[in-house]
């Protein structure tokens, strides 16, 4: 009885070694780059860890968490990036949902339109950075130009203006990322059946039914994965505002939480207390993503 | 045919057994690309092999931490930002106890500016050698100051001649009289960078007062009220006479205002000169004149940031490191290297009449050698107490904070720090 029952449970697990052989080179791969990082990270966080070895390495247990939760930086930077991403990503989705909508409309050219409007999303980060820094020169900068032609004039520039820098900050990302909005709905739009759109029409919905009634419910889990997605991007936000204005104007004027930690890191050598932020990163991050998935996904429901 | 190979392997062993290598760590760009270019030379006189890595310099700090420890040397002879000595200080071997070179002379303060050399200062002995003359080189357009009706009208004006400003007052006068010209007197740096503590430091010291000193090996907040008002409302009233964009002005800004010829008279960094003295990148090419900083009220200033070279005190290969330094700081190598692209350091090179027709802020940087000033870096926070300078002095200079709580805070907050760290 024993030796049969030994037998058939060995069966099952016979079959699933191959599969399991498979997903070994990924899984070691994603262990390497992403895994050991992150607990190498979380370990980091309790230790006083300056990036040059001073002798005053060690462990200081939830120090550097304690440390956090009273500097008024940390807390700035935060209130600035959750800023950053609830201006942001709210508006790259309106816009980028309207323009899916207008493109689902056959019209001429529209190929190449769509085409041509995905082009700031191939940008690098940093040179969309560097070009918005450019075009915001107060001596030569186009925008600023142009604002002046309609009587806004900024003789410092808007990037030594805190508020102004921020929303430059904003609108650049804005620009750069919209499309992606858009490339993703425009997807999930292109997927509803044309039957139902058609049907609403034949029974006489307006514009704003069609829209409201009928595409956005059905776009829930492709707008969740847009967000979703574009989250975790703005969170870890970095080089294009880094050659845009360093953080500043001033000590704080754009200091997003990526640059802080960068700083804190990079600049003070801190790493111990760079990774309990690091790690706070990861929960905000995690959060979200569980927020959207579990709201939006239905992957719970089963 | 025993006997040839017998001879071969000899030689073959002999060479592996008693030929050095010695590997070098230093930031890439124009001064050690010319170590490259030229180390073969090295190599032939001296029989030592020479492995060059060369990287951003950004990355010398994480690079060098990881690699020279009190028990390990993975290079033996490392370029060390000046900004940094006080991290690697102890770990490198003092100046005085590195050896005599065998082919090259040692070299001291007779050859090197001793205000320069003292860039690899620390706990009151140099553990190293300069490798760059990196300091505030103050430029001037002569083309303005050789003006015939702006020097007429100038003395008119003032009673004295148009000329390179030597004091800081003088500055001001020729920027209020170029105003109406469409030049401006001056250009700032106040992009929030660690540019915005050198030039908090520059007119602080100019004006008599250092923030930190250091005092029985620690340091000790010696920012002087009065004096600091006065450099602040100084260096607001500069603003007035800076181009657009004044406020928020970094390296590229300043590059182009200079360069577009807007600018008269502005500090500039001596790797960067080059580029106005491009034809192709500057309508001022071949107008500018070099000296050291205008004085104020107390003294000229010019901030420095070299760049060192440490030889690790775990290294295998000290004397071969320091003949390679001997080397870089050599007269006669120095003139071949100038010619590759290294900027020197050596008083006679800076000086030297061949090399200024090439470079002419040579003279500029020998003159501004005498009064070279350092950051209070002699410490391994520095970065933080160069934020907390940085920020006070831009909040007070661009008007967002009124000066007189400005350095209030600056000195507050540099106190805390000492007591959290020192």
């Amino acid at each position: 009885m024993n030796s049969i029952h030994s037998k058939r449970s060995l069966r099952p697990r016979k079959r699933g070694r191959p599969f399991l052989y498979f997903i070994i080179p990924a899984a070691l791969t994603v262990g390497v780059i992403l895994v050991f990082p992150i607990i190498y990270g979380f370990g980091l966080s309790f230790f006083n860890w300056p990036q040059v070895d001073d002798g005053t390495r060690a462990f200081i247990g939830f120090k550097n968490y304690l440390d956090l939760f009273q500097d008024s930086l940390f807390w700035r930077s935060l209130m600035l990036q959750l800023g950053f991403i609830f201006i942001a990503i709210p508006i790259q989705l309106v816009i980028g949902f309207f323009v899916a909508i207008l493109f689902n409309n056959d019209f001429p050219a529209s190929g190449l339109l769509r085409t041509l409007l995905l082009l700031p999303v191939f940008v690098l980060p940093v040179l969309s950075g560097l070009t918005w820094k450019l075009m915001l020169q107060p001596r030569y900068g186009v925008i600023t130009y142009l604002l002046s032609q309609i009587g806004l004039e900024f003789p410092q520039g808007i990037l030594s203006d805190k508020s102004l820098a921020y929303a430059a900050v904003i609108i650049q990302d804005i620009w750069r990322m919209w499309p992606f909005m858009f490339m993703i709905l425009y997807a999930g739009i292109s997927g509803i059946s044309k039957d139902l759109i058609e049907a609403a029409e034949i029974d006489g919905a307006s514009f704003y039914q069609k829209t409201f009634k009928i595409i956005l419910p059905l776009l829930r889990g492709t707008i969740a994965t847009a967000i979703l997605l574009r989250t975790i991007d703005a969170l870890r936000i970095f080089s294009e505002v880094f050659v845009m204005t360093k953080g500043g104007p001033g000590s704080d004027g754009t200091m997003l939480f990526s640059l802080y930690i960068h700083k804190q890191a990079f600049q003070f050598g801190k790493l111990g207390y760079a990774s309990s932020m690091a790690v706070v990163l990861i929960v905000i991050t995690l959060l979200f993503a569980f927020g959207l998935v579990r709201k939006n996904m239905d992957i719970d429901t089963a | 045919m025993r006997k040839v190979l017998l001879v071969l392997l000899i030689v073959l062993f002999s060479t592996l057994m008693f030929s050095q290598t010695i590997k070098v760590l230093a930031w890439d760009d124009a001064h050690t690309q010319a170590w490259k270019a030229l180390v073969e030379e090295f190599e032939k006189e001296t029989g030592i092999e020479v492995e060059l890595e060369l990287i951003p310099s950004t990355s010398m700090l994480q690079k060098t931490s990881l690699n020279v420890t009190e028990n390990k040397a993975n290079y033996d002879l490392v370029a060390i930002d000046e900004g940094n000595v006080a991290k690697f200080g102890d770990l490198l071997v003092p100046y005085k106890d590195w050896p005599e070179g065998d082919v090259y002379p040692k070299v001291g303060t007779q050859d090197i500016p001793a205000a320069i050399f003292a860039s690899a200062e620390w706990k009151g002995e140099n553990v190293g050698i300069p490798i760059n003359g990196n300091m505030y080189v103050w430029m001037t357009r002569e083309d303005i100051v050789n003006n015939p009706e702006y020097k007429e009208e100038f003395r008119k004006q003032f009673g004295y001649e148009l000329q390179v400003p030597k004091t800081l007052d003088q500055l001001m006068n020729m920027a209020i009289f170029l105003e109406p010209k469409g030049i401006f007197g001056f250009a700032p740096f106040t992009f929030n960078s660690e540019g915005a503590t050198c030039e908090a430091v520059m007119f602080f010291e100019s004006f008599g007062t250092s923030v930190m000193t250091m005092k029985d090996g620690q340091y000790e907040v010696t920012l002087d009220k009065e004096k600091a008002l006065q450099a602040i409302m100084f260096y607001k009233d500069l603003l007035e006479y800076s181009p657009q964009g004044a406020m928020n002005m970094g390296h590229g800004a300043r590059i182009a205002a200079f360069s577009d010829g807007l600018v008269f008279s502005m500090f500039q960094w001596p790797g960067i000169v080059p580029s106005h003295e491009d034809e192709n990148e500057s309508l001022v090419a071949g107008k500018i004149e070099y000296t050291a900083p205008p004085a104020g009220p107390d003294q000229r200033a010019a901030v420095r940031g070299c760049w060192i070279l440490g030889v690790p005190k775990a290294s295998d290969n000290k004397a071969a490191a320091a003949e390679f330094s001997y080397w870089l700081n050599n007269h006669d190598a120095g003139m071949k290297l100038a010619d590759e692209g290294m900027t020197p350091v050596r008083t006679d090179l800076l000086q030297n009449e061949e090399l200024m027709e090439e470079s002419p802020w040579y003279a500029g940087m020998a003159e501004a050698g005498k009064y070279a000033v350092s950051r209070p870096n002699r410490t391994t926070h520095y970065p933080e107490y160069s934020e907390i300078i940085k920020n006070n002095w831009l909040a007070a200079v661009t008007g967002k904070v009124a000066p007189e709580k400005a350095v209030d805070t600056m000195v507050s907050e540099l106190n805390k720090l000492l007591e959290k760290y020192e």
